[in-house]
């Protein structure tokens, strides 16, 4: 299996991925959220936030392109929501950006804003689940107090979705190699379905197994887990350093451009 | 002393009536290397999984000398691995050393323990380096051998192996002979290979249709040219030359 999976530079080394997942988690809410409860029309702005992520991104090594393709395969659901901004609000505004000033809509405005915070809260995560192993994650969500089923049913998902999805290429492959002719609409939905039964059919089967495989090892319903989670020095001044760069932009460079 | 596994009479039928076990018995001894061999559908497996209590029929199956019941069956746990046939269904957790680590949590060992299980279990196995994998990233003979470090870190007195060399490569598959022939449980394997069963085993069951038709030491009967056509089965490689001989003879 070769899944060209979000998480494929989480298993790299820097002192980003060094840090603790908790700390890394609690961070990017925090940004996330400063991110979000800015005005609505203030795209400038955004530009000093997203130099937070594009920090992360480049002291862990995740290329850019990898960041901004990811962002761009998920993009659409959020220009369908930006682009019919400007055309319920068309009052006029005027916009200064150093020498230059022009006039344009506060749907554009808008628009742009809320383009701008969907890029950078999606840097932030991007740079969060690039940096951090999936299964760290969950043990510092877990470690944070969510709730155990919710992390077994994120680890379950993590572990088997590639598996599923390898299950849907075979048969895909198994298909294509006899279809020699289009069947038409009708006869290719009946196909489909067909498809999606074997898939259900093999993915219960599945659960049945693993579910065999975990009474085997002693499973009664009860959740035990180990964790290896530490919180270091290092933990403590990334922290700090982000607190200081949100308050910094909040206090200080927020008034400014606002 | 308790015998390892004793089968007693033991039948099975699926929900649809098909008889899948018909009147099996077995003695297993502490220490030997069975394989169950036989054709696709000759009930290995279901009889693999009876031995653990995952298939309720008629009959009796003791484990250890403790008879499979609700009362035993989480000693029974302890006493008896079980390593399904695919390994994706035994490696459920996002970690290997999450998954290897599950089965010691189950047992109620301290942290401490579990780390020292696993480690044990892992460097077995020859993962040291893999431990904080995931499983989808390590290789099919990676895989195959991290299923069996999950039951190796319960430290079980045996061990049941479902098609444990399929899909493997002759280099993986000479490295599970080698981890296979140098633990010390005792081993029941179902395989359809012969060669790799010949290579591990000291006694084989032959199943067909859900009966034991032969069980005895593995050289006399994988090499029973007759027996082994008979029911859709090879004489492996390393015993053609005493099925030549006895053919002469």
């Amino acid at each position: 299996m070769h899944h060209a999976y979000i998480d494929k530079f989480a298993y790299q080394d820097s002192p980003v991925h060094r840090l603790d997942s908790r700390v890394k988690f609690i961070v990017t809410l925090v940004f996330t959220a400063a991110v979000v409860s800015l005005p609505r029309t203030s795209p400038s702005i955004l530009t000093c936030y997203a130099v937070g992520p594009f920090m992360i991104l480049v002291l862990g090594g995740i290329p850019l392109r990898f960041a901004f393709k990811h962002i761009l395969l998920v993009s659409p659901f959020i220009l369908v929501l930006a682009l019919t901004c400007p055309l319920y609000d068309r009052a006029p505004v005027a916009v200064a950006f150093g020498p230059f000033f022009w006039q344009t809509s506060l749907g554009w405005m808008r628009c742009f804003t809320i383009l701008g915070k969907f890029t950078v809260t999606m840097l932030a995560l991007i740079a969060l689940v690039s940096t951090t192993r999936f299964s760290d994650l969950l043990t510092g969500l877990q470690r944070l107090g969510l709730p155990k089923l919710l992390i077994i049913q994120l680890g379950f998902l993590y572990r088997y979705i590639f598996i599923l999805i390898d299950k849907a290429h075979h048969i895909l492959r198994a298909r294509a190699g006899r279809k020699l002719v289009n069947l038409g609409f009708a006869a290719e939905l009946k196909i489909a379905a067909a498809m999606l039964g074997s898939l259900l059919i093999r993915s219960i089967d599945s659960a049945e197994h693993v579910n065999i495989a975990m009474q085997a090892r002693g499973f009664e319903g009860k959740w035990h887990s180990i964790s290896r989670l530490k919180i270091r020095r290092c933990d403590l001044l990334f922290t700090l350093t982000a607190a200081s760069f949100l308050l910094g932009l909040h206090f200080f460079v927020k008034p400014m451009l606002l | 002393m308790s015998k390892a596994i004793e089968i007693e009479n033991f039948s099975y039928a699926y929900p649809d009536g098909t008889a899948a076990l018909s009147n099996i018995s077995l003695s297993i001894e502490h220490g030997q290397r069975l394989t169950l061999i036989g054709p696709n559908g000759a009930g290995k497996s279901t009889l693999l999984l009876a031995m653990a209590g995952f298939v309720k029929g008629t009959g009796k199956v003791f484990i250890d000398g403790l008879q499979i019941n609700r009362q035993n069956l989480k000693k029974i746990r302890t006493l008896l691995g079980c390593c399904l046939e695919n390994p994706d269904d035994q490696l459920f957790m996002p970690t290997l050393f999450d998954d290897v680590a599950f089965g010691p949590l189950n047992m109620g060992l301290d942290s401490e323990q579990v780390k020292n299980r696993v480690s044990e279990a892992m460097k077995t196995v020859g993962l040291t380096e893999m431990a904080d994998k995931a499983p989808h990233h390590l290789s099919a003979g990676q895989r195959r051998a991290a299923a069996i470090a999950t039951i190796l870190s319960m430290a079980p007195k045996i061990i049941t192996l479902d098609e444990p060399d399929g899909s493997l490569d002759p280099r993986n598959r000479k490295n599970l002979t080698k981890l296979l022939t140098g633990l010390p449980q005792t081993l029941i394997i179902a395989t359809c290979d012969m060669n790799f069963a010949a290579a591990i085993a000291d006694r084989a069951v032959l199943l067909d249709k859900g009966l034991v038709v032969a069980d005895g030491d593995a050289t006399k009967i994988m090499s029973d040219p007759g027996l082994m056509t008979e029911h859709g089965l090879e004489v492996p490689g390393r015993f053609k030359n005493i099925a030549r001989r006895s053919i002469t003879n």
